[in-house]
């Protein structure tokens, strides 16, 4: 069967990202949750605070803060791992050469992103429950996290297979991934933009997943274009991975 | 004559058939047209100058890097629609080592061994002792990158040959070694090739080809300028060669018999000159187009 065969090539190739995790665990629990929660005391306590609605603010910005670790905790770290196995140690080669399907590849790839994504998210959570006792976290949420995961995961990798130099990524990074986080509606309602500012940032995928997150933890329910929009987004960065590998185009 | 390539393989049992090979980066041609058979059970080398198109070529064959044109398959299968059969018979230690730095010893061939889907009871009955071959038990928890050039390159082989491929194809194997280190690679490779194992390897080292290869395919500017056993190849540009001192250079000229060759020393009076057989190292500047001292009048 392709698709158990896929699932357990998968495994096996994200086998060594994960040994690298394990082994780095305290730096991947410092960098991957550090910033989300600054993020949440300081917007949510600072600025929220100082215009009077510390504990409301808190509460609005927590599903924007797990969205937003969901790609903070992996686009980096994903992509500049896979350029540096695929420039510098060469490792990334072995993978081509093995009799592994290219898809367990690109999804095998995404597993140590994904891994992340769940330390990262379990530890804003508990503080965010903390802080934020009305916070309900329902399967909803995990599922949209994961899904949301998976795809800047796949973001990450697709940077990582496809840019020839770390600088590249680098910018990639000042360019895309900065304005995503602080203008996706992760701290603040898109609607309160221009209209043709609101229209762009609709367009970015971090938009959709604050909405879900956001939707999920509030009513429970989920927005069906929003979830399209990080479906079509998903299925687009795992074609790009997908045809760079089969063509040897990395 | 073999560097018409007519003792290139074809037509005796191929487990590596390449043909019209061509690999393009832009406009720049790394390999060009190439076509060669590696026959089953033999080692076989490409030998040429930096920048020649060996690794190009290598990096090909084994499905890393993507051909221009042509054609290559792999103990029967075509690289480009059997993809995967093909790779299960391919093992690789390539030039620059290309295991996880980040990752220890035991951890890079373990995860080697699962990508190959080696069963947990074979990893440790087959898979490990051939590590402790290699002498690197006491290595196993250390990180890559602790390593020396020598440890990683045993460790980047046990790796290749885990799997038990038809044919380990081995991209400059001793390039940075030392010589005790060379001497237990070569004697690796004879013990797999000695077991059945075909063996593919680029060298710019003329001895370790003399030493170890059964056939030998010269590689100059992207193209075969040669190919078959060392002693076709020396009996293509003579087997027999004279070098005349004089002052600080040496000029040589090659022959076909030891006679011709005495006959010719003998002619040139007083000078100091050496009559010896024809080395490989000879056979490579010959025909790479490094002999700006071979006399034109050598025999061919």
């Amino acid at each position: 069967m392709w698709i158990t065969d896929v699932i357990d090539e998968s495994y096996r190739v994200a086998w060594g990202d994960l040994c690298h995790l394990k082994s780095n665990l305290l730096e991947v629990l410092l960098t991957g949750t550090v910033g989300p929660l600054l993020y949440l005391l300081a917007f949510g306590y600072g600025i929220g605070g100082s215009m009077g609605g510390g504990e409301e603010y808190v509460a609005f910005i927590l599903p924007g803060i797990l969205a937003l670790a969901t790609l903070s905790a992996t686009f980096s770290t994903v992509s500049m791992r896979t350029l540096i196995q695929r420039l510098f140690y060469m490792s990334f080669d072995e993978l081509l050469l093995c009799p592994i399907h290219v898809s367990a590849v690109v999804v095998g790839k995404t597993l140590a992103g994904m891994a992340r994504v769940v330390i990262s998210c379990s530890i804003i959570l508990l503080v965010g429950c903390l802080i934020v006792p009305d916070a309900s976290v329902n399967v909803q949420t995990v599922l949209i996290l994961l899904l949301s995961a998976f795809m800047f995961s796949l973001l990450g990798f697709l940077a990582g297979i496809a840019v020839r130099r770390t600088n590249t990524l680098s910018l990639i990074s000042a360019v895309v991934i900065v304005p995503m986080t602080f203008l996706c509606g992760t701290l603040f309602d898109v609607s309160a933009l221009p209209s043709w500012a609101a229209s762009v940032i609709n367009v970015l995928p971090l938009t959709h997943v604050s909405e879900l997150v956001r939707s999920a933890m509030g009513s429970g329910t989920v927005p069906s274009d929003s979830l399209a929009v990080v479906f079509v987004y998903t299925a687009l960065f795992f074609g790009l991975c997908w045809y760079l590998i089969r063509t040897n185009r990395c | 004559m073999t560097s018409d390539c007519s003792n290139d393989g074809m037509g005796k049992d191929s487990i590596v058939e390449v043909s019209d090979l061509t690999v393009r980066f832009g406009d720049f041609t790394a390999v060009d047209g190439v076509s060669f058979n590696v026959r089953r059970g033999e080692v076989f080398a490409f030998l040429g100058p930096n920048g020649a198109g060996k690794t190009t070529t290598i990096r090909t064959i084994t499905t890393i890097q993507r051909a221009t044109s042509g054609r290559v398959v792999i103990d029967g299968f075509d690289i480009d629609t059997h993809r995967l059969e093909a790779r299960r018979r391919i093992g690789i230690a390539q030039q620059h080592i290309s295991l996880d730095n980040e990752l220890t010893v035991a951890q890079n061939i373990r995860h080697h061994a699962m990508l190959h889907k080696i069963p947990r009871s074979e990893y440790r009955t087959r898979v490990l002792p051939i590590a402790s071959g290699l002498g690197l038990d006491p290595y196993m928890s250390r990180r890559v990158s602790d390593l020396s050039g020598g440890w990683k390159r045993r460790a980047a082989i046990t790796c290749a040959i885990l799997h038990e491929p038809s044919v380990l194809f081995l991209d400059e194997p001793t390039a940075g070694l030392d010589t005790q280190s060379r001497h237990i690679l070569w004697d690796l490779v004879r013990d797999l090739n000695a077991g059945g194992t075909t063996v593919f390897l680029t060298t710019h080292y003329m001895d370790e080809a003399e030493a170890l290869c059964d056939r030998v395919a010269i590689i100059s500017s992207g193209r075969i300028s040669a190919i078959g056993t060392v002693d076709e190849l020396r009996e293509s540009v003579g087997p027999y060669t004279v070098e005349v001192t004089e002052g600080s250079k040496v000029a040589v000229t090659r022959h076909p018999t030891l006679e011709d060759a005495r006959a010719y020393a003998e002619s040139l009076g007083d000078v100091l000159c050496n009559v010896r057989l024809t080395n490989l190292e000879d056979v490579f500047l010959d025909i790479s187009g490094g002999k700006c001292l071979v006399d034109h009048r050598c025999h061919r």
